[in-house]
């Protein structure tokens, strides 16, 4: 018997039963109003025991939505591509009949400079928008069951993993094709895009509170996401004087992003910002989780399923 | 917490707002109170905002090892927000909740179902939602498509399924979790009358191996099957906690009582020349009750006022429960009676010998017509409410209750063999 703690205590005492599938371990859960946040060691220690307890369930998830899109579709895979494809393809376009004067970086093509920009944009997009999304398309399994709700960012986060993943195919014929500057400061391209996925994930942890209660996120964001995409130098070199520079480091979509890119295309990092923001990343994430753990109840009680 | 007991529930307090703005800033709140740390310490009375009132008020109680407790109320009482709370998806105001193992839910069934992918791709997910792991589902696999009936088709889409299929298919996946605790919300009307003795055979079985259930289900009379106590909500509190009998009696009490209250305001009144003044159930001597038992006399005592002399009046009586609505019905023309009523106050009696009607609450309406049809006076609905506590029987010690609701007298005699027959064998 343990003391009166929040939720859930663990105790311990595991006893077999005959019966194989009949487990009586006889751990107690105490639920009380008691905060969650007031023993913090605890809470970071609950929310990566329920992150482990959730890998099974995750991957199922990943598994039934990968094969659901699938089956579903002619093309299959063809819509992970098109999206950054298509929207490369307009710039480029756009671009070469010279209706917009956008300055490049000198020794890399337009495409590829566009191409690698959009993939990390829509894996930063994506990133920001799933917490929400994946409480908004299963609302009626959370509202109703107990399981490991990380289980849900984790696939999440595979999912855009994955997509990345697949989209980066794109750019081996790209780079082949119109020249690259290959250089060992491009295997650390990688590892920057996936902070920024985890600082991404982070953000949209934390707006996820209101975002859940009040449709103004949800709705904000579809509005400015593409004025947002703009403002990133994504189709045009960033700006090197003021006041544009400011951009670099006030744009949180920014540093990560134009790092991750120049290591690959230009070996070096593009920002400055990117060091800041790169160690910023993992914290933010972690307390995205420990928001995201706090105020699923209060959550779950306004919810209409 | 005592070693018997699966769960314990302390005390507990749920606020609820209806209204859609409040709520969503009350929500604001409490997130940011979670994150922030701070605690409530006022007293629950005292905690209320605008707008909120408790959903679950000061609820105590205890279930132990393989029991099966039926939690009913009628809506709106708390019955699923003490389910939620038990199930750990929201937290309590005030109070604790203890509860020693694992937890099974089967709130809705076939959670997480992808209706593109195959049943037995499904029973894996559903599974994984429940908390099964691989492993364990592949020991149980085929039991789980056995029970549904439904290996024919396991390989193909979920989509292609009628929905008593899916439901079959989701039951049987969450009937095989094996939890220390079981909470039901209504799903105890699953598919056809043969699957759903399937399912209480199961959760028999589940009992008797030490499982202890939760049930929360409208349909009361299929509780004495699989549940052995009760626990009555009314308006967030615990009204009744006890005997199965007893408990659903009271339940459709509240439940004619609400009726009731919502006839007052649809009673008919066209036309004044005559109305029913009272209706008052009382025994063989005239005396007011309303606790009969099974096999008593019941007397229905009418009092109508006349402010214009009726001719040829006729009176129509419905007998009906809360839950099977109109049992029986009964009309003075039946016994070729009509009445000429002058103004004043008439009563009438009506006789129910050897009230056949098993335990539950009951009620009446009444109807005052004229010489025609369309000869309508005044019409009262829900009135003279009684129970039924009990049968005038042994008291089931040989295991021989009547349930149902009602006795049916009936006669036993053990048939001889021919002659013929005796000589065959």
């Amino acid at each position: 018997m343990t003391d009166t703690s929040s939720n859930p205590t663990v105790a311990t005492s595991s006893s077999e039963s005959a019966d194989l599938l009949l487990r009586r371990d006889h751990t107690e859960t105490v639920y009380n109003s008691e905060p969650e946040i007031s023993r913090p060691l605890q809470l970071l220690a609950n929310v990566f025991r329920s992150a482990w307890e959730g890998r099974e369930l995750a991957w199922r998830l990943f598994l039934r939505n990968l094969r659901g899109m699938y089956r579903q579709t002619a093309l299959g895979l063809l819509w992970i591509f098109l999206p950054p494809l298509a929207n490369t393809a307009i710039w480029v376009f756009l671009h070469a009949q010279r209706v917009l004067e956008f300055s490049f970086p000198t020794d890399i093509h337009p495409t590829v400079y566009i191409l690698t920009g959009m993939i990390l944009w829509q894996a930063f997009v994506d990133a920001l928008q799933m917490p929400l999304n994946q409480l908004n398309q299963n609302r009626s399994m959370i509202s109703k069951l107990n399981f490991p709700r990380e289980a849900l960012l984790a696939e999440g986060l595979g999912e855009i993993l994955f997509h990345t993943l697949v989209r980066t195919l794109l750019l081996i014929p790209a780079l082949l094709y119109f020249g690259a500057n290959w250089s060992a400061a491009a295997w650390l391209s990688p590892l920057v895009a996936l902070l920024m996925v985890l600082f991404a994930t982070g953000l949209g942890l934390l707006i996820l509170p209101i975002g859940s209660l009040y449709q103004d996120v949800s709705r904000f964001l579809s509005v400015g996401l593409p004025f947002w995409m703009i403002l990133t130098p994504i189709i045009y070199a960033p700006f090197t004087t003021f006041p544009g520079n400011l951009l670099n480091w006030l744009n949180p979509a920014s540093p990560l992003l134009m790092c991750s890119r120049d290591l690959l295309l230009l070996e070096s990092c593009g920002n400055p910002a990117a060091l800041w923001y790169g160690l910023v990343a993992i914290p933010i994430f972690l307390l995205g989780l420990v928001v995201y753990r706090l105020s699923m109840p209060a959550l779950i009680e306004r919810m209409t399923s | 917490m005592s070693h018997e007991n699966v769960l314990e529930v302390r005390n507990v307090w749920k606020k609820y707002c209806r209204q859609l703005k409040r709520a969503m800033w009350y929500g604001m709140r409490d997130v940011g109170r979670q994150l922030v740390g701070s605690r409530t310490l006022v007293k629950p009375h005292e905690a209320l905002r605008p707008g909120e009132f408790y959903a679950v008020r000061d609820a105590c109680f205890d279930l132990p090892r393989g029991q099966c407790l039926g939690l009913i109320g009628p809506n709106g009482a708390g019955k699923s927000t003490m389910l939620k709370i038990i199930n750990g998806l929201i937290r309590p105001d005030f109070g604790e909740v203890r509860i020693r193992g694992k937890v099974g839910a089967l709130i809705e069934l076939g959670t997480g179902f992808n209706p593109i992918l195959s049943g037995r791709e499904n029973v894996y997910i559903n599974a994984a939602v429940l908390g099964l792991k691989k492993k364990e589902v592949d020991r149980v696999f085929d039991q789980i498509v056995d029970f549904s009936e439904l290996s024919e088709v396991i390989n193909d889409p979920i989509r292609t399924y009628s929905s008593g299929m899916k439901v079959r298919l989701g039951f049987s996946v969450a009937a095989h979790l094996q939890p220390d605790l079981l909470i039901m919300d209504e799903v105890l009307a699953v598919g056809d009358i043969g699957f759903r003795m399937k399912c209480f055979q199961h959760l028999n079985q589940l009992t008797e191996k030490g499982v202890s259930i939760i049930l929360v289900t409208h349909a009361v009379s299929m509780l004495p099957r699989v549940a052995s106590r009760v626990v009555v909500f009314d308006r967030g509190q615990i009204v009744f906690d006890g005997d199965l009998e007893q408990g659903i009696s009271l339940y459709e009490q509240k439940l004619s009582a609400k009726i009731e209250q919502r006839a007052e305001k649809v009673s008919l009144k066209s036309q004044v020349e005559g109305a029913i003044e009272t209706v008052e159930t009382c025994d063989e001597f005239g005396s007011p009750k309303t606790d009969f038992r099974t096999g008593e006399k019941l007397c229905l005592r009418i009092g109508i006022r006349c402010t214009e002399p009726i001719p040829k009046a006729r009176i129509n009586v419905s007998l009906s429960s809360p839950t099977t609505e109109v049992i029986t019905t009964t009309a003075t023309v039946q016994q070729g009676l009509r009445f000429d009523l002058t103004s004043g106050l008439h009563q009438f009696l009506l006789e129910f010998d050897n009230l056949p009607l098993l335990v539950g609450a009951y009620f009446f309406n009444l109807s005052l017509f004229g010489e025609d049809m369309g000869d309508f006076h005044h019409r009262r609905m829900a009135v003279g409410t009684f129970r039924i506590v009990g049968v005038d029987t042994d008291g089931g010690k040989l295991g021989n209750t009547v349930s149902g609701i009602v006795r049916i007298p009936n006669r036993w005699t053990k048939l001889e063999a021919s002659p013929k027959e005796s000589a065959a064998s």
